[in-house]
Order: C-alpha cells, then sequence, then structure tokens
C-alpha cells in the first residue's frame, strides 16, 4: 500500500501528490522462470536489480499542470505509475489526494474481446463510475472520441488511433481530480490532438490537476504551470516550465556541444589570432536568455566578446545551419549591412531578427569576429552554438526549413461553348 | 483484512461490471449466448438420466428417504450434487487464471486487486444459479415439490462460496508466480471430486471407516451433503459437517486475504 501511516508534512488543501525519497527497482531476470519445472531445476534465480527511481521527491500543488520531461529510459513512465497506485515504490512513499484518472501507455485497460461500448462501462466502472453515471456520460465519451460507427466492434479491432482517442475520451470524462497522462497527445490526427489539448486546458481551467509526460518541450511551454526534469531516476530540477526546459535544453546542448567538439557532428573549429575574443553567443527574447525559438517570433543574437586592443574597423559575421543536413541557411556580415563596428574592451553585438523565419528544427550558429582590412579573423567559432526552433501553431503547418508567407488561389479554366 | 473487505465493498460497482465481463466474454461469439447457461445443464441430466436409467441401469437411490416416500432416481441424485460441486471447481478453475488474465487492466489502473478472485467466484455463481433453476424443474418434474428445508439453500450456496472465495485468493496470486498452478488445478479438482460423494452417498462409504473419515475431512463434503439433503430429500443439512465447512472457509478467507496482500504489489511487475 503506498502512503500508509506515514505523518503528512505538507499543507493537505494545497498538495495533491506527494512523492518522497522514492525508489523503485526492476528485476531484469535473464530468463524469468514461470514454470515449476525451470523454478526446481534453476539453482538460483538469476536477475539483475536496476533502479528506475532514485530518491525522487516532488509535491504536485492542487490546480497545477505538472509537466515531466526526460530521454527515454529516464523513469517518467515508472513515476507516473507510482502515482496512479499502480507500482509500489520500494522506498519512499506516494500520498495521493484526490480521485486519479491515468492513462498509461496509451490505454485505460480494454478488454480485447468486449466491444468500445462495453469497455466504456467497464473501464468507468474501474474509474469509480457508476453505470448510471456512466449512461449519462456516454454520448460525450462517443463524441469527444468521434468513432461513433465503431462502438459495436469489438476494440481488438480498433486502429491505435481509435483506441487511443477512446481511451482519452473515457479518461478525461470521469470527472477526476487529478488527470495522469502518458505521452498520449502524441497519437492521433491533429484536429483529435486539438480537442485534447482544448480539454486539458479546460480541466485546468476547472482547477483540476494534471500530471503529464511529454517529449514535446512546447507542451510544457504552453501548457504547464510547473513542470519536472527527470534524468535517470533523478529529478534534475523542478519549478517554471521555462528555466526546466532551459535546463534539459542545456544538457541536450551539451552533449551536442560535445559531440561537435569530439568532431561526431561536425568538426567544430575555432580559430583566429585571439586579439579579440567571443566570450559567449546568447540568444534572447523580450530581454531573456532562451535556448529555444519560435517561428515568427522575435530573436536577438549577441556576441559577447573581449578586445584586448582596440580595433577600429572590425567586421561580425553570423551564419546558421541546419543541424541535420548543414543546410546554410542564411548568413550576414555587419559589413554586408554597412554596420561600422569598433572593438573596445568588453562588448556586445546584437542581431536582431523581427520575425524568426526558420522552421522547427536544430540549428548551429557560427559567429566570426575579423579585421575588417586584411579579413584576419580574430575568433571564428564555426558552427559553434545551437538554436532549437519550434513550430509555431499560430501559423498555418508549412514544410521545409523556412516560412514562406504564401497564399494559394485556383481557378478553372472557363470552356467556350 | 477489516479494511480489504471494506475496499472491496466500495468497489461493489466496479465488481458487478467484471462478473459481467466475465459471462459475456465466455459467451462471445457463440449463438444462443447466455442461454448456454441454461442449455449446458439441461443437455447434461438429459444425458445423465438415458445413461443411467436406460444404459447402465442404476437404481433408484434409497438412503435417506424423502417424507413421501418417493424414490430419487440415480441421474438426478448426481446431478444435484454434481450441480454445487460445479459451481464450487468452475469458481476455483475460473479464479486461477483471474488476475493474469486482467493483465491489461493490472498494469494500467489502481483497484482493489482481490476483486478479481472475488468476481470469478461470482461469475461462477451467476453460472451456479441457472444450473440450479434447470435442477429445480427437473426434480419438480421427476421426483416431486421440495420441502420447507430448500430454504436452506442460501446458507449452503454462501458457505461454498467463502470456501471458493478462500481458495480462489491463493490460487490467482500464485498462478501469477507459478502458470503450473493452472495445470495442477485441473487435475487436483478431478482428485478432489472423486473424494466428495457426489456420484456415491456417504452411506457407501460407511462400511470402510478410514475412508468415511477421509472423506468427512474434505471441506466440500459438508455442503453437498447439506444441499443433497434440502434440496431433494427433504431433510435438514448435515449441521456438524456443514459447520465443518463453513470453519474452514472463514479460516481459507483469512489465509487468502494474508498471501493475496502479500503478493499482490508484484502483480503489476510480473502479469
Amino acid at each position: 500500500m503506498t502512503g500508509v501511516a506515514a505523518v503528512p508534512h505538507f499543507d493537505a488543501a494545497e498538495i495533491a501528490i506527494v512523492c518522497d525519497g522514492v525508489w523503485k527497482s526492476y528485476r531484469n531476470y535473464h530468463q524469468r522462470s514461470h514454470t515449476l519445472k525451470e523454478k526446481v531445476l534453476a539453482k538460483r534465480t538469476r536477475y539483475e536489480e536496476f533502479w528506475v527511481l532514485k530518491g525522487v521527491d516532488l509535491e504536485v500543488p492542487v490546480g497545477s499542470t505538472f509537466g515531466i520531461i526526460g530521454a527515454n529510459g529516464s523513469g517518467k513512465s515508472t513515476l507516473l505509475k507510482t502515482m496512479a497506485r499502480i507500482l509500489t515504490p520500494n522506498r519512499g512513499f506516494v500520498d495521493v489526494r484526490g480521485r486519479i484518472s491515468s492513462l498509461l501507455e496509451l490505454g485505460i485497460g480494454f478488454h480485447p474481446e468486449l466491444t468500445g461500448t462495453e469497455n466504456v462501462y467497464l473501464s468507468c466502472s474501474v474509474l469509480g463510475f457508476s453505470k448510471r453515471d456512466t449512461q449519462a456520460r456516454y454520448e460525450e465519451i462517443v463524441d469527444f472520441a468521434g468513432i461513433e460507427q465503431f462502438m459495436h466492434m469489438p476494440v481488438k479491432n480498433y486502429s491505435t488511433g481509435m483506441y487511443a482517442r477512446l481511451a482519452f475520451a473515457v479518461a478525461v470524462t470521469v470527472d477526476p481530480e487529478i488527470l495522469i497522462v502518458d505521452e498520449v497527445l502524441s497519437v492521433g490526427d491533429e484536429s483529435f490532438q486539438l480537442r485534447c489539448y482544448e480539454r486539458i486546458a479546460k480541466f485546468r481551467a476547472e482547477g483540476r490537476t494534471i500530471v503529464l509526460v511529454t517529449h514535446s518541450l512546447e507542451v510544457i511551454r504552453t501548457l504547464c504551470s510547473q513542470a519536472l526534469w527527470l534524468h535517470d531516476g533523478v529529478a534534475q530540477v523542478s519549478g517554471e516550465p521555462l528555466d526546466v526546459v532551459a535546463a534539459y535544453l542545456g544538457e541536450v546542448h551539451g552533449h551536442l556541444d560535445e559531440q561537435l567538439q569530439t568532431g561526431e557532428v561536425v568538426q567544430h573549429q575555432r580559430f583566429g589570432s585571439g586579439e579579440v575574443v567571443v566570450d559567449d553567443v546568447v540568444l534572447l527574447q523580450n530581454g531573456e536568455v532562451t535556448k529555444t525559438a519560435r517561428t515568427g517570433e522575435p530573436l536577438t543574437l549577441r556576441v559577447e566578446y573581449t578586445a584586448h586592443r582596440v580595433v577600429d574597423e572590425a567586421i561580425c559575421s553570423i551564419a546558421v545551419y541546419r543541424a541535420d543536413t548543414l543546410a546554410y541557411v542564411f548568413g550576414q556580415t555587419t559589413r554586408q549591412a554597412k554596420v561600422p563596428l569598433r572593438l573596445a574592451g568588453q562588448g556586445a553585438i546584437e542581431f536582431s531578427i523581427g520575425a524568426l523565419p526558420f522552421l522547427g528544427g536544430q540549428y548551429l550558429v557560427s559567429v566570426a569576429l575579423l579585421d575588417d582590412g586584411t579579413l584576419q579573423p580574430f575568433d571564428w567559432h564555426e558552427r559553434g552554438y545551437s538554436l532549437m526552433v519550434f513550430d509555431n501553431p499560430a501559423f498555418t503547418a508549412q514544410a521545409g526549413i523556412v516560412r514562406v508567407d504564401g497564399a494559394w488561389r485556383a481557378s478553372t479554366a472557363t470552356v467556350p461553348a | 483484512m477489516r479494511s480489504e473487505l471494506g475496499d472491496l465493498f466500495r468497489s461493489r460497482e466496479l465488481l458487478w461490471s467484471l462478473v459481467v465481463r466475465d459471462l459475456k466474454v465466455r459467451h462471445r461469439g457463440t449463438f444462443l449466448g447466455m442461454l448456454w447457461s441454461l442449455a449446458t445443464p439441461l443437455l447434461i441430466v438429459g444425458l445423465y438420466y438415458v445413461v443411467f436409467k436406460f444404459i447402465l441401469g442404476a437404481l433408484p437411490v434409497t438412503d435417506l428417504p424423502r417424507p413421501d416416500g418417493q424414490a430419487v432416481p440415480f441421474a438426478i441424485y448426481f446431478f444435484c450434487g454434481l450441480t454445487l460441486w460445479n459451481f464450487f471447481s468452475g469458481s476455483l478453475s475460473g479464479a486461477t487464471g483471474s488476475v493474469v488474465g486482467s493483465s491489461y487492466l493490472l498494469r494500467k489502473v489502481y483497484f482493489p486487486r482481490a476483486i478479481l478472485p472475488l468476481s470469478a467466484v461470482l461469475s461462477g455463481l451467476v453460472t451456479f444459479l441457472f444450473e440450479l433453476a434447470v435442477l429445480l424443474v427437473t426434480v419438480m418434474l421427476f421426483v416431486g415439490l421440495p420441502t420447507v428445508t430448500f430454504l436452506w439453500v442460501p446458507v449452503i450456496v454462501l458457505v461454498v462460496g467463502v470456501q471458493a472465495f478462500g481458495f480462489a485468493l491463493v490460487l490467482s496470486a500464485a498462478t501469477v508466480f507459478l502458470r503450473d498452478v493452472a495445470h495442477f488445478i485441473s487435475v487436483l479438482l478431478q482428485l478432489w471430486f472423486w473424494s466428495t460423494p457426489v456420484v456415491y452417498s456417504l452411506l457407501f462409504v460407511a462400511p470402510r471407516p478410514a475412508m468415511l473419515r477421509m472423506v468427512k475431512l474434505n471441506p466440500m463434503t459438508g455442503a453437498v451433503v447439506s444441499f443433497r439433503n434440502v434440496v431433494l430429500l427433504g431433510h435438514n443439512p448435515s449441521f456438524g459437517l456443514l459447520g465443518y465447512s463453513l470453519a474452514f472457509g472463514l479460516v481459507m478467507v483469512t489465509v487468502g486475504f494474508v498471501v493475496f496482500h502479500r503478493c499482490q504489489k508484484l502483480f503489476p511487475e510480473i502479469v
């Protein structure tokens, strides 16, 4: 049993879920013996114990939307399962205040032989709904799932998308005080995803608590009021979603930088006389440092330098490449822009973009400071910085690498009679 | 254990849904559907009647005369005990795989896990009620009206239910760790069937005291003997044996809860 006899050390009115030093291990049996013969013949059951959660502490306030991010295998799903009371922690405890509805691994526990309708009734009663409650909400569930014509078919014949739709529809309809969602929003078409987000937003507005695991940093940024970055079973950073995303990206980019330096992605070259040194390149959005940007939003790139001597005529050059294809997307120098540049002491050069035209993806940025007369580089960082761009849901979807503001028009040639 | 029972009580809606699920899945895809619950016992009692009366020429049973002196055909005597036995054995074999068979639920949602074996016993009970109806009609047609002792039936059924639930808890948990249990239990139930006086009466083993003692140790004996007494023969239950059955069942439920409780937190990881 979870959370037995523990002294509550939190204000019960404000916290929906507490995880206190949660440790969870799985036993990785080399070959699990399921039968008597195997049990008897195996001298000793051989297994490796590996820890998935290593002392996770967290508090989810009532009414918050709590996002969990982390790489695959970092323990996100296991953490959700301990919250949903499906797994029992080896050490520590989980305390949950409120009626939970959970969507784990895209499902809610449908019996393959039963029809959609029968499964709706079964799942609702598992989640604590009476038959009458279910009847009252049945139409709503079917409407939301949008698979009315398939409700009399056994769910074993459902597609993954239909299954997930129905599961989500049930999970959000049973009036949970706490909704736990594991990556469910990654399936289904866009209109369904949009409805899911609307539903989650409605949940949030109603003051319910939502815990969700996602790989989409965009979801964390836009939906969540709090976030947690789980890495290797340990809670790395938790708090403001933007901070958590930044820390997470810092780590991911750190890896990328390492790869750059070891030449795994591309040779990260740095060369120059060193008379002027580029100390750092930062991205700014509305005056705040960021690691990410969104298509169509303003973005400023700031090059911070230290000049060991005064340079009266210098050039700053920047270039942007796609990280995946290394396509050269954009480049400009202060000379091309006819901006005179004088470097002295410590300073910064900013390049401001009114509306970022790049579409979602990973980009690499090169920055160089050169002498305008001799074109000798002082400090050249070839593809030394990375920039993560997210697609902007406000725009019509496009493919490619840059956003083009175009319009379609179709006309039919009139055939002379 | 009190809190576990409370949990089970609070989840009675779910319990009923699971029973319905069991019955639906069992009859899925069949033309007659739930009618099979009625058709199967009807066909079986018809078959027994033909085999025992016309082929084997079995004599009517006379161990305990009915108050109205009406003789009881052997086929019906047999069918009566078998009905109750089927409730017990059906519940047990259903319960054995109940936890393993619900892995799709266990891994997704939390609910009191003991509901699974309990729902298996309850769906056994529903099937039994159909058979009981067939039995009652048969008795009225071929033997005579049941007497007031028939009112003991719910008590006897409860005793068997308690016993079945106790064993169901242990078996369903054990199967998670050792799949052999399913095979083992089908053999064990055969053995158990023959050591319960279903085909024979207690009078039949009475000349052999050692065997009689063994048969009386069997907790199902009291239930089956009493059931036949009240349904078929118009006599009171065998109170001593039935009391023993009840006590055995209560001990078994306690043991079952302890075992089940210790195992259940490992279920989602293993099934």
